[in-house]
């Protein structure tokens, strides 16, 4: 057997289906244990206050990449029918940005916002309607952007590819950087606790 | 990280009050424990179905789905609709990503329910209003849709799956979103702390 | 330019294959459901316990008539000879189950109109005083009221057993060629008509007690698919061609997701967890049990019409 199991023809296009909807609840699941439906500690990462926001997706990218880069390694899983979205690297950049300043301003991101509306909050419903918003804005001014959102196309390219390093040297290095980033977390927030003299955030 | 988790129950308890029997809400998981959880799920759907997770893209094929049903030539005259749209054989509802942000829905009603964490209200710091809050809300949400169109995703599409997959746009989005955060939160302080 | 197909396989030759859109399911789910009000309010009636069920016993029987009419509007629209619906009963033909069905929705009204006036609400007897006294003369008579409860819970039974066996009968679609199909769509009607007095009961104790009664229902929904699916695939090639439309083919997403998972899977997850006091109540479950039961009506009778003997389509 070989993997990814949709792409070796194990089940087709409606089954698929019905793996997303389990595999959406065990997100959804995931992301709600985690506190991501709580929108103070959401966006307690950006005042230093409750890092677990970095934690939480640094862990997960972590077991993800480490989890992937074995199974490719012991060869159960073809890497190259992963799907990956291909690189824009400007307009990319730019829409990380908006991303980035809609997430503080609305507290939620898509994902979690939907975790947040299914444990009833209202504001979560409101941000959703934005989400929908913002999109329909970006569809109906498509024309004026598809030059800028088709820019500086680079195709489909990984880190390891980019800086011509092995693939298992960058997961290394990433792993590295996360348990670095885990210490440097745990610091900032003992530090923020001490200043605030035992409040709570 | 046990004081952590403690002031992280009462304060995810603070004001809680359920007509079911007095049941206060069961502290968050441990980060890492939660991330090591968010991560076999995301090898899951990697292993199963050859790609990561998302968000955003379920509410573009509902937008793009919901266009093409009022104003069927106009949103196939739209390369970025068209996009969602396919071939027309098959509703855009029947996309993958609709189907597991469905999914988002029920396992995060599940998890909140388990957990007592279920309760109508509006998440917001002590400082601001909920009018505002809701108006911020919607600004917040409409320059991310706009945002996660143009990364191509957002921090579940990018920032998580694709920096798993070490994939050289995720890697940039994800720098460019926590910088955007950082640069702007201090701006809108007083709508959280 | 006017193409043809050269195969049989086209309209000119095979009849059209869809030729039910929203109005059969419709009507299907709403007579299920009130099959399943029916057979609630009637055990209730019967057991004497009309006071303390409220809801099911003086809400669900004039809500039922009302239900059952839409449900009957719906089938009305359907109908290509409008305008002689009343030649059905200018006849009784036995071996139909159509012939079955009018008289069993004849009898079904009167039925429900007793039931109604044992405890008739104050807003009609407010209108109509002299109901005060008919339905005292009924209510006061035990002998009476537990005849009622029989009639409501046999008329029921038939009414969401004819909901399926109006498809059973049709030998052409494959799909529908079961005959536990009848005891599939009562099941599920019960489920409904359980959630639905969950979801509105104000008495905490009728509420639990419906609550728990769905859960007995849903129990046996899954069983019955179960059979009902092993059945088709134990069948003929037509047949498991058929069973596969739900299981793996165009309509097993909506199939697996809306009517196993949302409809019955997970609220009786969320209902097991609530009447255990392990979590709150929360009118979501019978919400995703109604709307499941809908939907379940929906998937078998589109997916039964593309069913087929012949290989109209190709195979998925």
């Amino acid at each position: 057997m070989n993997a990814p199991l949709f792409k070796f023809g194990l089940f087709g296009d409606n089954v698929g289906l019905i793996f997303a909807f389990v595999i959406g609840i065990a997100f959804g699941f995931a992301l709600e244990r985690a506190g991501f439906g709580n929108v103070r500690k959401l966006t307690a990462q950006f005042y230093f206050t409750d890092l677990a926001v970095f934690k939480v997706m640094f862990t997960a990218i972590v077991t993800a990449m480490t989890g992937l880069f074995y199974l490719a390694w012991i060869g159960f899983v073809d890497l190259s029918q992963v799907y990956l979205t291909d690189t824009y690297i400007v307009p990319q950049a730019v829409g990380g940005l908006l991303l980035g300043v809609g997430f503080v301003v609305g507290g939620y991101c898509p994902g979690t916002s939907c975790v947040a509306v299914s444990t009833g909050k209202i504001d979560a419903v409101v941000f959703l309607v934005g989400i929908v918003a913002g999109i329909f804005a970006f569809g109906e001014m498509f024309p004026l952007l598809e030059s800028f959102y088709n820019a500086t196309p680079m195709g489909r390219i990984t880190l390891p590819e980019l800086l011509h390093v092995p693939y298992g040297v960058v997961v290394f290095l990433v792993i590295l950087m996360a348990v670095g980033g885990f210490a440097g977390a745990t610091w900032v927030e003992k530090t923020m606790a001490a200043k605030k003299g035992g409040q709570t955030a | 990280m046990h004081a952590d988790a403690q002031s992280l129950a009462a304060d995810a308890g603070q004001g809680h009050e359920s007509h079911a029997a007095a049941r206060t809400p069961q502290p968050y998981v441990h980060p890492y424990l939660a991330g090591f959880g968010l991560g076999l799920v995301l090898l899951a759907s990697f292993v199963i179905m050859g790609r990561g997770l998302g968000a955003s893209g379920a509410f573009s094929s509902v937008i793009a789905g919901g266009i093409d049903a009022v104003a069927p030539a106009h949103a196939q005259g739209n390369a970025f609709y068209g996009e969602y749209l396919g071939d027309g054989s098959r509703s855009p509802l029947m996309d993958w990503l609709v189907f597991e942000v469905l999914g988002v829905f029920v396992g995060g009603f599940l998890s909140g329910l388990l957990a007592g964490r279920f309760k109508k209200e509006i998440g917001r710091g002590p400082a601001i209003t909920s009018g505002k809050r809701l108006v911020l809300a919607f600004i917040g949400g409409g320059i991310l849709g706009f945002g996660s169109k143009l990364a191509r995703g957002c921090m579940s599409g990018q920032a998580l799956t694709g920096g798993a997959l070490l994939n050289v746009g995720s890697w940039a989005a994800m720098m460019c979103i926590f910088a955007g955060a950082y640069a702007v939160a201090y701006f809108v302080r007083r709508q959280w702390q | 330019m006017n193409e043809i197909v050269s195969t049989r396989t086209n309209p000119m030759i095979d009849p059209a294959i869809h030729i039910w859109g929203w109005e059969i399911p419709v009507y299907l789910f709403l007579g299920g459901l009130v099959a399943g009000m029916m057979m609630i309010s009637g055990y209730f009636l019967f057991r004497g316990r009309q006071k303390e069920m409220a809801t099911s016993c003086l809400t669900l029987p004039l809500l039922s008539v009302v239900l059952l009419s839409l449900g009957m509007f719906a089938l009305f629209l359907d109908l290509a000879h409008r305008w002689y619906f009343w030649r059905m009963y200018m006849t009784f033909q036995p071996a139909s189950p159509m012939s079955w069905g009018s008289w069993i929705l004849l009898l079904v009204y009167p039925a429900l109109l007793a039931n109604a006036l044992i405890r008739p609400p104050a807003w009609l007897t407010a209108r109509i005083p002299a109901l005060v006294t008919l339905s005292e003369r009924i209510g006061t008579r035990s002998a009476t009221v537990k005849f009622i409860g029989i009639a409501n819970m046999l008329l029921g039974a038939m009414l969401g057993v004819y909901t399926g066996v109006l498809l059973s009968a049709f030998g052409a679609r494959p799909l529908w060629n079961s005959s536990i199909l009848g005891l599939l769509f009562l099941t599920s009607g019960l489920s409904s008509a359980a959630a639905f007095v969950h979801l509105v009961a104000r008495d905490e104790f009728e509420q639990k007690l419906l609550a728990k009664a769905d859960n007995a229902f849903l129990t046996a929904e899954i069983v019955i698919i179960g059979m009902f699916l092993i059945g088709l695939l134990s069948s003929t090639a037509v047949h498991i061609e058929a069973a596969q439309l739900l299981l793996s083919g165009p309509f097993a997403p909506v199939f697996w997701v809306f009517v196993i998972g949302l409809g019955i899977v997970i609220p009786l997850i969320v209902q097991s967890l609530a009447v255990n006091h392990k979590v709150a109540h929360t009118p979501v479950a019978p919400i995703l049990v109604v709307l499941g039961g809908l939907i379940l009506r929906f998937v078998i009778v589109q997916a039964g019409q593309v069913s087929h003997w012949t290989r109209l389509f190709p195979s998925h």
